[in-house]
């Protein structure tokens, strides 16, 4: 039988599993004791479905017969839990492996699906076998073993035993220090847990670092580490066994350590200095910085431009952010991090980690308010940074130059009030080059300049407010018109949308004729999310003209209470721009999302001006017929113009014709519902099997 | 996700210490095992573990469209499990879930691809990403970002360059056809190596050239199997009726919808219609989707090298691929009267400019749509290319007059090819992918007859483990290399020779070294070992005219050595050592005493077998 079948017979017993009173029937039927055969089969899908359908019958059985009667540890078991849960005991035997294995990942997962009130209990049973285990010479199983014991730990109910956590304590303390970092993880992130646990897991995840930090000179920190943390020659050697260990032991360090400084329970004291000194000193080796000693050598040998440690520190480096330390280290983290945004040996992936771990160091370079704006680290750090972009920003490799934008843009974005910033960003030859890579081959690098051209605006970042070559807006409202690619333009779109939010902004002043030009490139762009953006333009336009407009909260009964219905006059600027030109066809847009943005944005302008104090004068209003003729031309996607330039009166008696609820209704539906539906997937069947033996598999 | 089976890889220890590495290769299908769509495959080799394409599955659009990544370790991060991600072609089924896996799941590392696949990729993805969110509304979907994010992570590769992942894993890319910078993969590591084929071609076509691999010998091959069972009719046949059927249309006034993928068949069709319709001087205007002749247009030229050689001759007159009667397509055109042909995107009419061609055209009998490719359940093209004639798209109900066609252009070997391909690597084992049970049954007994090695074909989730001769690598040293050298014996792969030496194990290394280095290094005295050996002959001759017989005898056979006669009496060839001596009861019998190091033992045990047969005679 096909491992599929299997597979599908375990999902039919599941969804039939669903009701207590199934349970006897399956278990009469023998089908728990299929289960547990198909442990061990084959395919790993059969032998996950069949875990969890255990793990769900087991629990289903505990649910069914309320909570525990009896002794708290010794309850009155229900038939069926007790024999499965006899079978899987069983199988908890140092010397049946797979079936060890499978057992106690059944068992892990019950842990975190039993109810309540029956984990003491079912803890109580395991403990026995447990201990067994532990005393098995050698370990079996033993990170299996420790996933059950942290599933175990993170049950409220039994956590008051100190079983669970002594057991952890022998497991961890049994695993060698190369292997026990998963488990040590898993301990530092239990929310609760005895503080020597805690401190033996962080002195695992610390000990490669010790390591690394033993065969350089000076060691800061050293005196902050837990004594676990700090390891013998013994570890050392085998830290620099090979360079492929050497390697994977400290990426898998580095990268848990990551995931500790955000956790509200880190191991406290933090040993920042010594953790900022040990990833500065494994970043230095990587980059070819041979530290004196003998074994420092050895270890910058097997590190030396290795891409996957560098991106793992760095990322380390970038979580560590989140604190600063001493001063001096501060400045070493910046100096290391500008060595590997200037390496021409950095890879692109290094080199975007290494911008992003600056984006996040620079605060802390600039942490205290100083009288002149940045602290000295960063006045030394920025205009280097800043140099080493503009280097970037000419890179052969468009992920390297779409990584400068990128970053330029964030610290645009962040820093853009701060006096010293403007000022060296402004003399760098920085901006000047993002305005150039608009005209990049590569698709991807023209969005992004024109984000990072778009912030450098918003900011006032040009060297020369008054003469900036031209202002960018017209060049970015060429590229809209001319840009072969959908990235850029949908990048140009939302910066004029960013630029017309900012009241300050390039589009401040007489926005309307430049508005025209982008709601009628947007309207004929061949791809759909260009048009969309534009419908988000078109909304911000209306918002502006119109006043607040926007979703009205169902909690109160009047939403535009404080906003005036907007009379025809406040329709004018919308129809100079041909904002309804656009927006009315695109209600009828073949694609379905910006049918249904243009149908939100017409049925809040509609709550808008359906109040409208003065009535349409007669004359004035098109008579429905023009009106029909109009909705015929935008549904067919036909030229012409039924009415004309769209004028307030027309807009509003267009905004009546249409039934916009209805529309808004049928947009809901996703258009694949033909392939859901039940008669859809029955044509599809009968036409298959009427089909079978004919037709030939085909693909690509 | 429960259960426990995660042991798909190699048990990296995870905290890093030196990978086992277990004398077997490992593979195990998340997509295309015994099945075609969504391959995923992982392959642990020597310890190191490398995920074989990333594929979709375009009939599903919830958890089941791409592979479950959960299976790969339920512990730790990706990154340091998997090695690398290596991506064979662009076609959505082998890179669909790629964003999906680097930036959802959370893959940091390498993810190796041809260049022309790095190039088309992420258009092929982006389209797929609008599709998904547009038609079927999906929230939850990657990003336009993430599809960039994820092509940062990519490192190209050349056709046949071997690019070291790290110092024990390298990786070479060879020419597959099938679709523009398709590529089989070779996985080293040590001695241990495996190919995977992706989708491949043993036929060239109208612009891509056939698969070709060197005779690489590896442990394993994995190879596609489409068309097991096979043997494809020529394809003229078929570029023939595509025609006849295209032409016919046309001539009645009809319009003829091609539904197609942007890039790789539709250029091979293109070139196909451009040529006949030059051909034949037909008028009917043919149109391409938009914005996408340009594109494909400039890739191919991008990527003239991996054209085929009609192509790549013929360009410097005139690009193949700049079409003289094909046209960007307006949407305005559909409505045109006349006959037509159009190439529309995408190319299962599940979604665009295709669909909304269909809807329009589906009600006249004298339009005809063909579809040259596989369309997956629940798309338009499934339907009504399993016959349906209803349909209801939108709430309202469509009936399908016009002509429904299926032509199969896909570019894949057939069995034939396939078999091929074996021959061509020469592989100890086989794996067969990408196809259905029942064929590759077929065709598994066919490569276990044919070729006499294993031949596996797992399902999804099924591990297959193959036994290989452990390699362990022993360095030699400087001295002993050059001590051959002098012998004027160069090292040659092809002629493998004994090579003398002691072997040194030391800090978990092997190495080669000279004897004498050997004691060096090991702070040893050196003790001589000799053989001995008492030839009894029966000789009433004196001992000295006896050493003298043999001196003579020995100089006369063995030519090419140093034979010498010592004052002593005793006779020497190299460090054998011949002396005569009485026997100590019979006087007429004499003793050969024979003594020889180790170094001479193949002289020594000739010499004395020589001693043994006897002296010839004296002349009196």
């Amino acid at each position: 039988m096909a491992p599929t079948v299997r597979s599908a017979w375990i999902q039919g017993l599941h969804s039939l599993a669903q009701h207590p009173g199934a349970l006897g029937f399956l278990a009469d039927l023998g089908a728990v004791d299929r289960l547990l055969t198909l442990q061990g089969d084959p395919s790993l899908f059969v032998v996950t479905a069949a875990g969890q359908l255990l793990v769900h019958v087991l629990g289903l059985a505990l649910h069914n017969c309320g909570p525990p009667c009896g002794p708290p540890l010794d309850p009155q078991w229900p038939l069926l839990a007790s024999s499965l849960l006899a079978q899987l005991e069983e199988a908890l035997q140092p010397a049946s492996t797979p079936q060890l294995l499978q057992a106690l990942g059944v068992l892990t997962n019950a842990f975190t699906s039993c109810p309540a009130p029956w984990a003491p209990a079912l803890w109580g049973r395991l403990r026995p076998a447990m201990t067994c285990l532990l005393e098995g010479q050698p370990l079996q199983a033993p990170h299996a073993l420790g996933d059950l014991l942290l599933a175990v730990a993170r049950s409220p109910e039994v956590v008051v035993d100190l079983g669970p956590w002594e057991m952890l304590a022998l497991v961890l303390g049994r695993l060698e220090p190369s292997q026990g970092g998963q488990l040590a993880l898993g301990v530092l992130q239990l929310p609760e847990c005895p503080q020597a646990l805690r401190a033996q897991a962080f002195g695992v995840l610390l000990q490669p670092l010790t390591c690394v930090l033993s065969t350089s000179t000076d060691a800061p920190g050293l005196q902050e580490l837990p004594p676990s943390a700090v390891g013998g020659s013994a570890s050392l050697d085998l830290l620099l066994a090979s360079r492929s260990a050497c390697v994977g032991l400290l990426c898998c360090a580095l990268a848990r350590l990551a995931l500790l400084p955000p956790l509200p329970w880190r191991p406290s004291p933090w040993p920042q200095a010594f953790l900022l000194g040990a990833v500065v000193a494994v970043l230095r080796s990587c980059n070819g910085h041979v530290p004196i000693s003998a074994a420092g050598g050895r270890l910058c040998a097997a590190l030396v431009g290795c891409e996957r440690v560098q991106r793992a520190a760095l990322d380390l480096l970038g979580a560590l952010a989140q604190d600063a330390g001493p001063p001096e280290l501060v400045l070493e983290v910046c100096g290391v991090l500008l060595e590997h945004v200037d390496s021409p040996d950095s890879s692109p992936t290094v080199l975007k980690k290494a911008f992003q771990a600056s984006l996040t160091w620079l605060p802390h370079a600039d942490k205290k308010p100083h009288p002149c704006g940045l602290q000295v680290p960063a006045q030394l750090f920025l205009p280097e940074l800043l140099q080493v972009l503009r280097k970037r920003l000419c890179s052969p490799s468009w992920e390297v130059r779409d990584s400068g934008l990128e970053f330029l843009t964030q610290a645009a974005s962040l820093w853009a009030g701060q006096a010293d910033f403007r000022q060296m960003l402004q003399a760098s030859e920085v901006p000047p080059l993002a305005r150039q890579l608009l005209r990049d081959p590569e698709s991807y690098v023209r969005a992004s300049a024109v984000i990072a051209v778009g912030q450098l605006s918003s900011g006032g970042l040009w060297a020369h407010p008054g003469d900036q070559q031209g202002s960018p807006l017209e060049g970015l409202l060429d590229m809209l018109d001319t840009d072969p690619d959908a990235f850029p333009r949908r990048a140009i779109l939302q910066v004029l949308t960013a630029w017309l939010r900012d009241t300050h902004g390039p589009l401040a002043a007489h926005p309307e004729p430049l508005l025209a030009r982008a709601f009628q490139a947007a309207g004929r762009d061949p791809d759909w999310e260009v048009r969309a953006r534009g419908l988000e333009l078109a909304r911000e336009f209306l918002v502006q003209t119109l006043g607040r407009i926007g979703v009205p909260c169902p909690y109160v009964p009047t939403p535009l209470l404080d906003t005036p219905p907007a009379d025809t006059q406040a329709l004018h600027p919308a129809c100079r721009t041909r904002l309804f030109e656009f927006v009315f066809p695109a209600l009828f847009d073949y694609d379905r999302p910006v049918a249904r943005a243009a149908c939100e944005l017409l049925l809040l302008l509609r709550a808008q001006t359906t109040t409208c104090a003065t009535p349409p004068q007669a004359g004035d209003t098109p008579d429905p017929a023009t009106v029909e003729a109009a909705l015929h031309c935008w549904r067919t996607g036909e030229a012409g113009r039924p009415l004309g330039e769209l004028v307030p009166q027309a807009v509003l008696a267009v905004l009546q014709a249409l039934d916009l609820d209805d529309l808004r209704g049928t947009l809901a539906d996703g258009s694949d519902h033909a392939e859901k539906s039940p008669l859809s997937l029955l044509q599809d069947m009968l036409a298959a099997a009427g089909a079978q033996g004919h037709n030939q598999v085909d693909c690509y | 996700m429960c259960g426990a089976p995660w042991l798909v890889l190699s048990a990296r220890c995870p905290g890093g210490l030196a990978p086992s590495r277990m004398p077997e290769i490992r593979v195990t299908p998340l997509g295309a095992g015994q099945d075609v769509g969504r391959s995923c495959i992982l392959v642990s080799i020597a310890g190191k573990n490398v995920m074989l394409d990333c594929g979709m599955h375009m009939g599903y659009n919830d958890d089941r469209r791409f592979p479950d990544f959960s299976y790969i370790t339920r512990n730790g991060r990706l990154t340091d499990f998997l090695d690398c991600v290596i991506i064979s072609h662009f076609h959505l089924d082998h890179c669909g879930a790629l964003p999906y896996f680097s930036e959802m799941v959370g893959y940091d590392g390498p993810i190796y691809m041809t260049h022309p696949t790095q190039a088309i990729c992420p258009i092929l993805l982006e389209d797929y990403r609008k599709i998904a969110v547009d038609k079927k509304g999906e929230a939850n979907f990657f990003t336009s970002q993430m599809i960039k994010d994820c092509m940062k992570k990519v490192v190209a590769v050349h056709l046949h360059q071997t690019v070291q992942v790290d110092d024990e894993l390298e990786i070479k890319a060879y020419y597959a056809g099938h679709v523009l910078g398709a590529a089989m993969f070779q996985i080293k590591v040590g001695s241990e190596s495996v190919v995977y084929t992706g989708d491949y071609n043993m036929t060239p076509d109208r612009h891509l050239g056939a698969a070709w691999i060197d005779k690489c010998r590896p442990n394993l091959l994995i190879t596609e199997s489409t068309y097991a069972t096979t043997i494809r009719d020529s394809k003229r046949c078929r570029e023939r009726d595509f025609l006849k059927k295209v032409h016919e249309t046309v001539e009645r006034g009809g319009k003829v919808l091609i539904p197609v993928f942007a890039l790789g068949r539709a250029q091979e069709l293109c070139i196909l219609l451009e040529t006949f319709w030059e051909r034949m001087n037909l008028k009917a205007p043919i149109y391409f989707s938009t914005g996408l002749t340009e594109k494909a247009n400039h890739y191919y030229k991008l990527f003239i090298t991996w054209t085929n050689q009609k192509i790549r001759k013929t360009f410097v007159q005139r690009n193949m691929f700049e079409f003289k009667h094909i046209k960007a397509f307006d949407r305005a055109f559909t409505d045109n009267p006349g006959p037509m042909v159009v190439f529309a995107t995408p190319g299962m009419l599940h979604a665009g400019q295709s669909l909304q061609i269909f809807r329009k055209w589906a009600g006249n009998e004298k339009n005809m749509v063909i579809m040259p490719g596989y369309c997956v359940q629940g798309t338009v093209g499934h339907k009504i290319l399993s016959g349906q004639r209803k349909l209801e798209m939108e709430g309202r109900q469509l009936e399908v007059k016009m002509q429904v066609e299926y032509m199969s252009f896909s570019a894949h070997a057939d069995a034939k090819g396939i078999m091929q391909l074996v021959r061509q690597a020469e592989p100890e084992a086989v794996l067969l992918v990408h196809g259905e049970a029942k064929k590759m049954e077929f065709l598994k007994q066919k490569i276990e007859q044919e070729f006499r090695v294993s031949c596996y074909m797992p399902a999804n989730g099924e591990t297959v483990t193959l036994p290989t001769s452990p390699s362990i690598p022993v360095g030699i040293s400087l001295g002993l290399l050059k001590r051959e050298m002098v012998q004027g014996l160069l090292p040659n792969t092809k002629k493998p020779r004994l090579l003398h030496g002691t072997l040194i194990m030391k800090d978990n290394n092997f190495r080669l070294v000279s004897s004498e280095q050997a004691l060096k290094e090991l702070g040893l005295a050196e003790h001589q070992l000799r053989f001995t050996c008492r030839v009894h002959l029966h000789d009433p001759r004196k001992e000295q005219e006896m050493a003298l017989r043999v001196y003579s005898h020995l100089k006369s056979i063995l030519k090419d050595h140093c034979v010498q006669h010592l004052p002593d009496g005793s006779v020497t060839v190299e460090s054998i050592l011949v002396q005569a001596a009485a026997h100590s009861e019979d006087p007429n019998t004499k003793v050969l005493l024979v003594s020889w190091t180790y170094q001479d033992e193949e002289l020594g045990s000739y010499l004395t077998s020589l001693l043994k047969k006897g002296l010839p005679q004296a002349p009196s």
